[in-house]
């Protein structure tokens, strides 16, 4: 070990003490802020797998979609069943329709399903919250969570939808009877967007309802795993005649994905500040430090340390400060994450909000997860930080003449 | 015909507008004790950080060895310096974030690094200046004196040619004051270390081969210390 190092490990844990309080204070300061961004970006990290995983859950790695009905479904169904990448796949259709309970209106997009195959390219039954899919092909409906806690509609209950078709009836002779429909399940994922408004129908009592004659609006996919969804939609297209067109779950919800992104990119540049207070600290302590030992520098001159090795000095107790500092509040972030759902029950006990936060956010588990490259991002940047905070005492150290320094008392 | 290890010629100092010394010329022998007073403020430090190359001379040649060093790069310089001085000061001498062990070993370790051998000598030295056990103390717990005989090792351990002691028992009491001047004397006797020593103490300028006197920018050479001065 060069001896700079050596002294700059001593000077912040000196033989026989404990420890120092600059030290003690400046590693907390830098462990506090790797532990929060740890914390939160891994918390960001778990809602945007849930997100994610919600999204694919419920619509698929793909989809092949066009803007007019499609009439040969089943030869294109086919020719996609005939891929090597794909695992499964299932026709749809979907409109917007009118629905009604008790004078309830609502206005959902609804979707027909083949739920054999639905059910395999999504995660349907995973997300459905009551009731049961067996009743759905003999005429039932699947209502999103929202949807059903509008229409005040619970598993048994009946429903009527009203269809476009029906209102194009030109001689207003005809009553216009409403489809009748049982509702057979709820779903709730958990993701807003997916929950709001979404009602699922069978495939055949939507065509009928949108007079289709057996015309779907496209088909969704499931890939085999390791098959990148948005390569091979890339890939599909070029075999795919407009305006039937394939895309990945990623493009189908660009914006949501990079707003998600972007967040978490601006919630790691505003927690850094925390990282960048401490290392103001750390550079204010050192610097007094640098002054305090003037008499020190100049004796370690008259040893035969050079001006550069004293600069170096006062780096390492940067470098030292920040690899300390990470190497303590990793670990204490990963033990928040740890017990996050006792913490969070704590506070909120603590507070009395139980109502409140089970209402808004819905959600007693707190998601969270967390890879080798965020924490690898969090410890450079914070080891960074503090070495950067080490170079101003540096500067300060080589400036120092040992002859003047050791006149210093 | 003794070797020269250091030598001044012709050099002067000043700061800034302030003549220090001027034509000063003074060499040091292998083995050979030297002392040099005068009055408070007539540049005695500066002459010796002057010699150690702490600081450039304003004018004249420093010489190590047989080598004029006087426009040498500093960290040339800091790699040779350890070699040839080992100094000792009033106070403040000692690290205190270290041990009195490291302390002991930190000039081993800016110069080569630290080998089994270099504790040994450091605990032998201890020893001899009455201090064995006190390894592994903490420097703020010591005593002045003791304090001084730490650092009168530590000048030791890298055996220098010279060491330069800059009123090392200035802040002691007279007794302690004597024992760590006899150290001092004791020491580079044994190992062949050349002594400068910066002193008001007429006793202990006396004791010396040779004394000077700083007075007025110029060096007198005291063959023999009298008391009036
Ligand atoms: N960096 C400097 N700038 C200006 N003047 C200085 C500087 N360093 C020393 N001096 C002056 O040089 C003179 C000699 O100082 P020096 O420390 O060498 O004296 P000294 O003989 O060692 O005194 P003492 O016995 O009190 O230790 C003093 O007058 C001091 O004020
Ligand atoms: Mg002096």
């Amino acid at each position: 070990m060069k001896w700079y190092t050596y002294l700059a490990i001593k000077q912040l844990f000196p033989t026989g003490k404990r420890v120092s309080f600059f030290t003690a204070i400046s590693v907390l300061g830098v462990a506090l802020g790797v532990m929060v961004l740890f914390v939160v970006q891994s918390v960001m990290d778990g809602f945007q797998r849930n997100i994610r995983q919600a999204i694919v859950g419920t619509q698929g790695d793909l989809r092949v979609d066009s803007k007019s009905p499609i009439m040969d479904g089943d030869d294109v169904d086919t020719f996609l069943k005939s891929l090597p990448e794909v695992a499964a796949t299932a026709k749809y259709s979907y409109g917007i329709a009118m629905m009604q309970r008790d004078k309830r209106p609502a206005f959902p997009i609804i979707k027909g399903i083949d739920l054999e195959n639905e059910l395999r390219v999504v995660d349907l039954q995973k997300f459905i919250k009551c009731g049961t899919l067996e009743n759905f092909d003999s005429g039932g409906v699947i209502l999103s969570g929202e949807l059903a806690r509008w229409m005040r509609a619970n598993v048994g209950d009946s429903v009527e939808i009203y269809s476009p078709k029906m209102m194009e009836n030109e001689d207003g002779d005809e009553v216009i009877l409403p489809k009748t429909l049982e509702v057979a399940a709820i779903f709730e994922t958990g993701y807003h967007h997916a929950d709001q408004n979404i009602a699922l129908l069978p495939l055949d009592v939507m065509q009928e309802l949108y007079g289709l004659n057996g015309w779907i609006h496209g088909i969704g996919i499931k890939l085999k795993p390791n098959v990148r969804a948005e390569k091979f939609a890339f890939e599909l297209n070029k075999c795919l005649n407009p305006p039937i067109l394939a895309e990945s779950w990623q493009e189908m919800n660009r914006d949501l994905l990079f707003a998600l992104k972007t967040e978490k990119t601006m919630m790691f540049f505003v927690l850094l500040f925390i990282l960048l207070m401490a290392a103001f600290s750390i550079a204010g302590s050192l610097t007094i430090s640098v002054v305090r030992k003037t008499r020190e520098i100049g004796l370690i001159g008259a040893l035969g340390g050079t001006a550069k090795q004293c600069a170096a000095c006062f780096m390492v107790q940067g470098l030292v400060l920040g690899i300390v500092g990470s190497a303590i509040g990793i670990p204490l972030g990963m033990a928040v994450i740890r017990f996050r759902n006792d913490i969070v029950s704590a506070f909120v006990k603590l507070c009395r909000v139980e109502d409140f936060m089970l209402k808004f956010y819905a959600f007693s588990n707190m998601p969270a997860q967390y890879g080798a490259r965020d924490i690898f991002v969090i410890v450079a940047f914070a080891i960074a930080l503090c070495c950067i905070a080490g170079i101003l005492p540096a500067l300060k150290a080589a400036k120092i003449n040992p002859a003047e320094a050791l006149r210093n008392e | 015909m003794s070797n020269i290890i250091a030598e001044l010629r012709d050099v002067r100092k000043n700061f800034q507008d302030s003549l220090i010394f001027s034509g000063i010329d003074l060499w040091i022998e292998e083995g050979e004790t030297i002392g040099i007073c005068g009055d408070s403020g007539s540049g005695k430090t500066t002459l010796m950080n002057v010699l150690g190359m702490l600081d450039r001379p304003s004018g004249g040649s420093v010489i190590w060895e047989g080598n004029d060093v006087t426009g040498e790069r500093s960290s040339k310089l800091s790699k040779l310096r350890p070699k040839l001085f080992g100094y000792i000061f009033q106070r403040c001498n000692l690290i205190p974030e270290l041990n009195v062990l490291e302390n002991l070993l930190f000039p081993r370790r800016i110069v080569t690094g630290v080998e089994q051998s270099d504790v040994d000598f450091a605990k032998n030295l201890l020893k001899r200046v009455s201090m064995s056990g006190a390894e592994s103390r903490n420097i703020t717990t010591l005593s002045g004196g003791e304090r001084q005989r730490v650092a009168v090792v530590r000048a030791m351990m890298n055996h220098p040619k010279i060491i330069i002691a800059d009123e090392p028992t200035g802040s002691l009491d007279e007794r302690s004051a004597d024992a760590v001047m006899d150290m001092i004397v004791g020491l580079c006797g044994e190992y062949g270390s050349a002594l400068l020593l910066i002193t008001h103490n007429g006793r202990f300028a006396k004791k010396m081969n040779t004394s000077h006197k700083l007075h007025g920018g110029k060096l007198e050479k005291i063959h023999r210390w009298s008391r009036e001065s």
